[in-house]
């Protein structure tokens, strides 16, 4: 049996429906949020994961709390699991980037993580996966190699506690003789065959914030006389389609490694079973996609024109409208990722993962097309878990 | 008699108690009869008690009573005044008051005569035969108040002065008769103390305001609020250190002291006034300035009665600036915002300075408690706002302010959030807002002057856009409302303070109040824990409230609230446990701290030197 961590979480979600499919029996480790209780958030992500009915019957859901020792645990289930886990699938995690949520991030990130390794240890569990992130490489220009990593510095404090997760896991797992392995995807965006998604950040967030931007001015322009529209110079052409004058601040080179999520999953499947003895692993994409390319799918899917990269150099010093100082604020927090030039080595994935002839597709216009249409036709996933 | 109506009954017993139906804080005029007769029972205050305690047969259909319910026009000005602080609608419990005792009447039921005596004689000779009365309809809305350690004391008489002579008088009288009095300023406590099994004395009637320029004071009577007394001095151009607004100035002052965020430039205690008149505990007039008067200027840390009946107070008055305005700095971390106040009080920047916690921001903004829920979590999981630092202050002031805190939000910004709450809400909105957010926290972009067209396109603040949020009858009036400058001007609303009763919008509250070091951080987070841990082994809803630094940044009065459902017995005992936890804590640690002072032990002693509580 497996215990997974985050299992109504998108990766741990996506997990529990393949290690289901692949005839596993799980233990998901939930709890009750936004009004909805563990057992109903599980049995509506179960559903919309399509996990036929005969598999269901292989779910068993224990309510906890990873920030509480013994993880909240009423004393039978944690028993019960501790006689019954082979292995642990540990998804959770506090994906914030918000300095002020450091404490928050820290209980989730790495007391989580002590408090599954505790229970681990006292368990007959052998094998320890954890879901990391490629960005555990902090501020480095260099190339990133599959090897637990001390970097100076990091972009924020999910980047900071994943890699002292690692470092955790590593010691403490050697240490009660598990066999850990931890895999690194980079950004994880929706399913590339049919685009559904249950988490809307990351790649989704600033071409949402141009379809809102685009929807309010147009709003502005169709039914109140269009002057904050013109203030910002948005105009509606004869075509029908918006003109956003916006600058977007862009370096050569770089780009925005992602892998959607039946990729990741493929990949998990297959280094779980061919690296038996465990191992860091690279879950990513060897191609970037350019911010540009970005911008030209969103410009042509929502009917948008006037979204322009601009050479850093050419907009030192120039004041920046509304519209820029959104998207540069956006850029500030999620520059490194967008621009980034790293290039993260797949010494140890990418042979498991040829062998098993499992390619990550490049985000092209009609993955992108798929993956945007479904988040908009599920209000950005704001449908999902409505009763 | 019909049995009451479960929801008037239950709108009449929410009622607050704090006599904002009192004053014409909205421009909307006052309750009719309540302004002709005086008496709180004429108010709808008053009637909400009446219908409340008919329910309870506690009284009968009295002549006065019958007066009460008839005098009432439903003229409707209760509801809007009412709903705009404690979101409840009276209107409909002064209807059924009037349908009631109605229907008593049209059955054939007799109103019962109370019999006059000597004693009531006695006060209608001093006073004039109106203004004292025996009748339980009257006697009852004095009796108590939402203060649920006090269980209800009826009065034998109550009594409406109209000049310090006749107060004078009443007390002699009392003594003589062996009566106990108590003066309810006007006709509300919301802690519940002022009560008496003999005479109350409401001050109602002695409302006289006379500005001395030249002197800068005001003459204040003993019934006059401290929003008709801010009213007079900004018709001159000029403000005074004022309380709630209900509240009345003389009662304030004898009280506690007048404390506000102006406390910050203004003081408190003996700093707000010039002289005061009294009526002693013999009847006897003195007036502070006199020699032989007594040393009220003293403090002592205990309870202490008060030097006796206040009838008049010299108020100092004070200079203001055409370019005054509001500011408010947000804050994720409570100690970033409480070394921002103590800086302003160092360097003597500001007229009025506070931290403020979010429940006080959220309710401030919102006309509707549903909106200002919602806010409370927005601001905090949102925008990374937890606390503000709120200051008025000139313009020096306030781009000194700006110099030292960044990213601030001006009286511009505060009304374009303030108009566009509830596009501020919109989930799709937040969302983006959310996105804003790594290493700064999301209000920073907000606070940005080059972002302002985006925000005011995204809310289209109007008075129309709020008044969406209110139901809808409600909606014309309060557009009607928030189309007058004053009701988002930051100086102007804390000056009025008209916004204050909204937060118990939601529960009663309980407010604690103690002097606190100002450099002592760890001592101000020790008494928020402590706070919230009571609150919390009891299951109490809780909030820190405000700070406000005083003496140059050297101390401070911090305020922490509980909120309790006043008609719920379970929390009445658990406000009861509290208390008896809060008590000895805060006497050990003043004990212990220097420039810790709790303010229960202010009571009475309001007359003091602020120095003499603030360094003992």
């Amino acid at each position: 049996m497996i215990l997974i961590t985050g299992g109504t979480g998108f990766l741990g979600a996506h997990l529990a429906a393949h290690l289901l499919e692949e005839g596993d029996e799980v233990i998901l480790l939930a709890r009750s949020k936004q009004g909805l209780s563990a057992a109903d958030r599980v049995g509506r992500l179960l559903d919309w994961l399509g996990v036929a009915a005969n598999r269901k019957k292989n779910v068993h859901l224990v309510e906890g709390r990873l920030e509480h020792p013994g993880l909240g645990l009423e004393p039978d289930a944690s028993a019960l699991i501790s006689r019954e886990i082979d292995e642990i699938v540990h998804c959770a995690s506090s994906t914030s980037f918000a300095e002020r949520r450091r404490a928050e991030v820290e209980a989730v990130n790495l007391d989580g993580l002590r408090h599954v390794l505790d229970l681990a240890e006292r368990s007959r569990c052998r094998r320890f996966h954890f879901i990391s992130t490629a960005y555990v490489a902090g501020i480095n220009s260099g190339h990133c190699l599959e090897e637990l990593v001390r970097p100076a510095a990091f972009t924020n404090v999910y980047e900071e506690t994943k890699c002292r997760a690692e470092w955790l896991a590593s010691e403490r797992c050697a240490k009660a003789g598990l066999r850990l392995s931890i895999y690194r995807p980079s950004i994880v965006y929706g399913h590339s065959e049919t685009g559904r998604s249950l988490l809307f950040n990351a790649l989704y967030y600033p071409v949402r914030t141009a379809l809102f931007l685009k929807n309010l001015y147009e709003t502005d322009i169709r039914e109140r006389g269009g002057r904050r529209a013109a203030e910002m110079g948005v105009r509606l052409d004869g075509d029908g389609w918006t003109v956003m004058p916006i600058r977007i601040m862009a370096e050569d080179g770089g780009g925005i490694n992602v892998v959607p999520v039946d990729f990741f999953v493929r990949a998990f499947g297959a280094i779980r079973e061919r690296a038996v003895d465990g191992g860091i692993f690279h879950v990513v994409n060897s191609r970037r996609t350019r911010i540009e390319d970005i911008i030209e799918y969103t410009q042509a899917l929502f009917h948008i024109r006037g979204i322009m990269v601009f050479p850093a150099q050419d907009m030192e010093g120039k004041p920046r409208n509304a519209l820029e100082e959104v998207f540069e604020t956006y850029l500030e927090a999620y520059g490194p990722y967008m621009r980034d030039r790293r290039i993260f080595g797949a010494e140890k994935a990418g042979p498991i993962l040829d062998d098993k002839g499992i390619r990550c597709p490049d985000l092209t216009f009609d993955i992108f097309k798929r993956c945007l249409d479904y988040a908009v036709q599920c209000g950005w996933g704001t449908r999902l878990f409505r009763g | 008699m019909v049995k009451a109506d479960d929801d008037i009954l239950k709108t009449a017993s929410q009622c607050r108690h704090y006599a904002m139906c009192k004053i014409d804080y909205l421009g909307t005029g006052l309750c009719p009869p309540g302004k002709r007769y005086h008496y709180v029972s004429y108010y709808p205050q008053g009637r909400m008690d009446l219908y409340a305690a008919m329910a309870d047969n506690l009284i009968p259909v009295t002549e006065g009573l019958v007066h009460i319910a008839e005098t009432c026009s439903l003229c409707g000005v209760c509801d809007l005044q009412c709903h705009f602080v404690t979101g409840l609608r009276p209107l409909k419990v002064m209807k059924a008051l009037k349908d009631r005792v109605e229907d008593y009447l049209k059955a054939g039921g007799k109103p019962v005569s109370i019999a006059s005596d000597e004693p009531l004689r006695c006060l209608r000779s001093i006073v004039g035969s109106e203004w004292a009365t025996n009748d339980p309809a009257v006697l009852v809305t004095y009796a108590n108040d939402p203060f649920p350690l006090a269980d209800l004391k009826m009065p034998r008489y109550v009594v409406l002065p109209g000049t310090r002579e006749e107060v004078a008088a009443v007390v002699r009288l009392a003594n003589e008769l062996g009566l106990p009095y108590a003066v309810r300023g006007n006709g509300g406590s919301v802690f519940g103390f002022v009560f008496s099994e003999g005479i109350v004395l409401d001050m109602q009637r002695m409302r006289g305001i006379v500005i001395d320029k030249d002197n800068w004071s005001a003459a204040v009577g003993p019934g006059v609020t401290s929003f008709e007394l801010q009213q007079e001095a900004f018709r001159h151009g000029l403000r005074v250190n004022t309380a709630e607004p209900a509240a009345t100035v003389c009662g304030n002052i004898v009280c506690t002291g007048t404390f506000s965020t102006w406390s910050y430039a203004y003081g408190t205690a003996a700093d707000g006034f010039i002289d005061l008149e009294f009526v002693d505990a013999r009847g006897q007039i003195f007036r502070l300035n006199d020699k032989q008067a007594p040393n009220v200027f003293a403090f002592e840390n205990a309870v202490i009665p008060a030097p006796g009946i206040c009838t008049e107070a010299s108020v100092k008055l004070h200079p203001t600036s055409k370019d005054e305005d509001g500011v408010l700095v947000p804050f994720w971390d409570f100690d970033e915002a409480v070394a921002l106040a103590r800086e302003l009080g160092r360097r003597r920047i500001g007229l009025a300075v506070a931290v403020l916690g979010i429940h006080y921001i959220a309710n401030f903004m919102s006309p509707s408690k549903d909106l200002a829920g919602r806010l409370k979590d927005v601001l905090p999981e949102t925008l990374g706002i937890r606390y503000v630092v709120f200051a008025i202050g000139d313009r020096f002031a306030r781009e000194s302010i700006q110099k030292l805190a960044g990213p601030v939000i001006d009286s511009g910004l505060w009304r374009t959030l303030t108009l566009g709450l509830p596009r501020l809400l919109d989930s799709e909105w937040l969302d983006l807002v959310k996105g804003f957010e790594a290493g700064r926290p999301p209000y920073e972009i907000l606070c940005r002057p080059e972002m302002r067209p985006l925000v005011e396109a995204v809310l289209r603040p109007s008075p129309e856009t709020l008044a969406a949020a209110v139901e809808e009858d409600l909606r014309e009036l309060y557009t009607g409302l928030y189309s007058q400058p004053r009701f988002t001007d930051m100086t102007w609303l804390n000056m009025f303070r008209i916004l204050s009763s909204r937060m118990s919008r939601r529960k009663h509250m309980f407010a604690f109040l103690v002097y606190v070091p100002l450099d002592r951080n760890d001592v101000i987070n020790h008494i928020n824990a402590e706070f919230a841990r009571i609150a919390a082994a009891q299951g109490l809803d809780h909030d820190f409230g405000f700070l406000t630094p005083m003496d140059l940044g050297k101390r401070a009065i911090l305020e922490y609230d509980y909120y309790i459902d006043h008609t719920d017995p379970a929390e009445r005992e658990k406000i009861g446990r509290v208390l008896a936890e809060i008590g000895p804590w805060l006497d050990g640690l003043a004990e212990r701290t220097k420039g810790v002072t709790f303010l229960k032990y202010v009571f009475s002693q309001g007359c003091s030197r602020k120095e003499n509580f603030l360094y003992r």
